[in-house]
């Protein structure tokens, strides 16, 4: 028989936003569904009703004409609703097995059974006795499927699922959706990849600021006309011109290594690198192989030994990030919200927290707020940073936003090298075309970058070199033209 | 000269016998931590169930009753701070500090009528069995019932959150409460019931003091208990069966020390009354190294508000 899910009339405010505005959708099983749209476009506000997260202010669901009544994320499991968060819902501390047996009312002995049977269908094969934090991102997601599985449900939902995926990885799963579907299970899969829907999906709808745009059948659709749709306006596609490469080395990396204390951080092994003026060094890699280890140890969060870095001429290995800002670095950390701002303090004091040392800033150990106010405004107007209040809290600006204003903070001193770690992380698509034009321009300006990135794509378009990080190794550095994104994945699972 | 061995099965009996209120609180604290929170207010707690206890006995007469009362009295105030941890979301730390300087506070209250009042005595189990055995005949009958329930506690605690489903909630909870919320777990349920346990269990403890352990009412007589029960757990890395160790080297070192201080060992007395705190964190930390293990055994979520949000 087939599943029908119908979205009626769905309607969710919050103060402020409209999340979802009078949404109605349909969905049949037997082919695989799109839910398209940027960041904030409100396509998880509308999952997580579906999944009885989020309870609707307005609206009904029917499924098979049935009307659900949807108060919590067990009405949904009951209803035959699955769902897989983007941001994995897994205890980490627990074994696989444990996340698995957790919301079930079966022995344990006959889940286990169910689990490796399903594990044998699919071929999927994860250590049901270890903790979960020891499995990699792709195994997560696996024991999330599998989670829903178990129930035999009716629908699947996916949100954002290939964010933390390798290449490899996507096209597993999207091998796995694919059978699903043709078991029976609806699946309905959320992304912002174009890429991916073309490449997975059978209808698209898209969404933008809490409003269905349209729905489609892919065959009637391309990438530039779903692009168009979900940003609502023509998008300028950014090219690199390729400048000629200057032999005039700003920085060098040497025998460098970190041994963690922790055992969940990564170590990192005998990093060398070098990075001349006007080139951007791309470092690839799936997340958790040491890329943030690398980055503290670039921004001197970690100190190594003072010969492993030289920077314009200076020995800087053992210097702290403020004595390495003197020298012309800059650093735009991966987290925004809880590495580069604080969150609670406003947008100018925020700007003034990387440059103690100024004496416009600070007099006699008093604070000269109108200097750091005028300097502030500069960056917003400069870095096109979508406020004119610099007594707003940060936590207030968007994600694009905020990232615009770290990354104008971190220029305005005209650094020679700036370090970036996932600076598009979760941007719109927008936000993430501006700081492309600013990393570019950097470059132009005869000045470095070291961009840490998991996006293949951004590492693709914007790098001059592009090295790939596995286990806390670095790839030989390649030219980025002689790359391709196939080529950097199989690098990134490991392989030579 | 001749030791008798009983002698030193009595010394082991008395040091058990000190660890008792620490095993109690603690594997009752260990499970309020495990789902997440941080109550502070052990110490509060256990001298509320010290002085509910003796005032119940000495009004109505009825053992039972009174150690049940006490029980029930650690329970309504940790209930309070269960209403303001978790319904009005204040902060955890702040909450269970004022419990405890509250409970220290009605405690002596209340007692101002018990001071000097004599207790009843305890009825002991196998007391007959006691000289059947040299050395363990001291060690393992004639003691109470709380004592007994006391020493199967860390055992039961552990095969409750490693083998029930019920305890496997409870540390899921503690591990991430945003995604137990998405599994359809009432967050704030589960840790309304771990704190009125622990609560429970703190209560015991310090109904043990005023009725078993030195049968009387004195101000202020849980003297840094309910801190230790609390260091215990941190440094037992949340672990049941390393509570137990370390209470019992907390208890020897105290009882030793005093012997020590009776013989006239020339050490400051200062630092023999320190050696217990000292010794035993220095355990707990050699033996709990691992930081793998800690990392797995420290719930990830201890301390935080869990808010759910619609």
């Amino acid at each position: 028989m087939n599943t029908n899910l119908k979205i009626s009339n769905v309607t969710k405010i919050y103060p402020g936003c409209v999340a979802n505005d009078n949404i109605s959708l349909e969905f049949i099983s037997g082919k695989i569904y799109a839910l398209l749209g940027e960041n904030g476009a409100g396509k998880s506000t509308l999952v997580k009703i579906l999944s009885g997260v989020i309870i609707p202010d307005e609206g009904k669901i029917y499924l098979n004409e049935n009307n659900l009544k949807l108060n919590s994320p067990l009405d949904a499991k009951k209803n035959d609703i699955g769902m897989v968060f983007q941001h994995f819902n897994l205890f980490e501390t627990l074994s696989v097995f444990e996340n698995l047996i957790i919301d079930s009312d079966e022995q344990r002995e006959s889940v286990r059974e169910k689990i490796d049977a399903i594990m044998k269908k699919y071929n999927f094969s994860i250590d049901l006795d270890i903790p979960v934090l020891n499995l990699s991102a792709g195994q997560k997601q696996k024991v999330e499927i599998i989670r829903c599985l178990i129930r035999s449900p009716k629908v699947l939902i996916m949100d954002e699922p290939t964010s933390v995926l390798t290449e490899q990885e996507t096209s597993e799963l999207f091998l796995s959706l694919k059978k699903f579907s043709d078991e029976g299970i609806l699946i309905i899969y959320i992304t912002h990849k174009l890429k991916e829907v073309m490449q997975l999906c059978d209808e698209v709808a898209v969404m933008r600021r809490g409003k269905l745009v349209s729905v489609s059948e892919i065959k009637n659709e391309n990438i530039e006309s779903l692009a168009n749709k979900m940003v609502g306006q023509n998008l300028k596609t950014i090219k690199k011109k390729k400048a000629k490469t200057s032999s005039d080395q700003l920085i060098k990396i040497t025998n460098l290594n970190f041994t963690s204390e922790d055992p969940f951080e990564t170590n990192l092994m005998d990093i060398n690198f070098s990075v001349n003026r006007g080139e951007c060094l791309g470092i690839a890699g799936i997340s958790g192989n040491g890329q943030s280890e690398l980055f503290q140890v670039l921004s001197g969060e970690i100190i190594s030994e003072k010969n492993s870095i030289e920077f314009n001429n200076n020995y800087i290995g053992d210097l702290s990030p403020q004595e390495r800002r003197e020298y012309l670095m800059a650093f735009s950390p991966e987290d925004r919200l809880e590495q580069a701002a604080i969150p609670q303090m406003k947008i100018f004091e925020n700007v003034a927290l990387n440059n103690f040392k100024s004496s416009n800033f600070f007099n006699n150990g008093l604070i000269n707020e109108n200097k750091i106010k005028e300097h502030s405004k500069k960056i917003i107007s400069d870095f096109n940073v979508n406020t004119d209040n610099v007594e707003l809290k940060s936590q207030f600006l968007s994600g694009g936003n905020l990232q615009k204003l770290i990354i104008g903070r971190e220029l305005i001193t005209s650094p020679d090298l700036l370090i970036c770690f996932n600076p598009t992380w979760g941007l719109d698509v927008g936000a993430i075309n501006y700081i492309h034009e600013t990393l570019i321009k950097i470059n132009e300006q005869n000045k470095s970058i070291i961009l840490i990135s998991t996006d293949t794509d951004e590492l693709l378009k914007l790098s001059d070199k592009i090295s790939v990080i596995h286990k806390g190794k670095l790839s030989k550095i390649m030219n980025s033209e002689e790359v391709t994104s196939e080529k950097l994945g199989i690098l990134m699972g490991g392989a030579n | 000269m001749i030791i008798d061995i009983n002698f030193i099965g009595l010394i082991i009996a008395s040091i058990m016998a000190s660890a008792v209120p620490l095993i109690l609180a603690s594997c009752g604290e260990l499970i309020t931590e495990r789902s997440g929170v941080l109550n502070l207010g052990v110490e509060g707690m256990m001298i509320i169930g010290a002085i509910s206890g003796f005032a119940l006995m000495t009004v109505t007469g009825s053992l039972i009753i009174a150690i049940f009362g006490a029980m029930l009295a650690g329970v309504l105030i940790s209930t309070i701070f269960a209403f303001l941890t978790q319904t009005l979301i204040t902060n955890h730390v702040a909450t269970g500090l004022a419990l405890t300087i509250f409970g220290i506070g009605i405690s002596a209250m209340i007692g101002k009528n018990f001071v000097g009042i004599p207790g009843k005595e305890f009825p002991v189990l196998f007391e007959g069995l006691k000289d059947t055995i040299p050395l363990l005949g001291p060690i393992l009958f004639g003691h109470s019932i709380v004592f007994y329930f006391a020493f199967a506690l860390p055992f039961i605690t552990s095969y409750f959150l490693k083998k029930t489903k019920i305890g496997l909630i409870v540390r899921a909870v503690g591990d991430s409460p945003e995604s137990a919320s998405n599994q359809g777990i009432n967050v704030r349920l589960v840790r309304y019931a771990c704190i009125l346990y622990g609560g429970a269990m703190s209560g015991l403890a310090g109904a043990y003091l005023s009725m078993i352990y030195t049968p009387q009412w004195i101000e202020n007589m849980t003297g840094g208990r309910g801190w230790i029960a609390l260091a215990l757990v941190v440094f037992s890395t949340w672990n049941p069966i390393k509570i137990l160790i370390g209470a019992m080297i907390f208890g020897g070192l105290t009882i030793i020390q005093f012997h020590m201080q009776a013989i006239g060992v020339r050490i400051p007395v200062q630092f023999l009354t320190a050696l217990p705190y000292i010794v035993t964190i220095i355990v707990l930390v050699v033996i709990s190294r691992d930081s793998r293990k800690i990392r797995l055994s420290t719930p990830s979520s201890l301390g935080k508000s869990f808010h759910k949000d619609n």
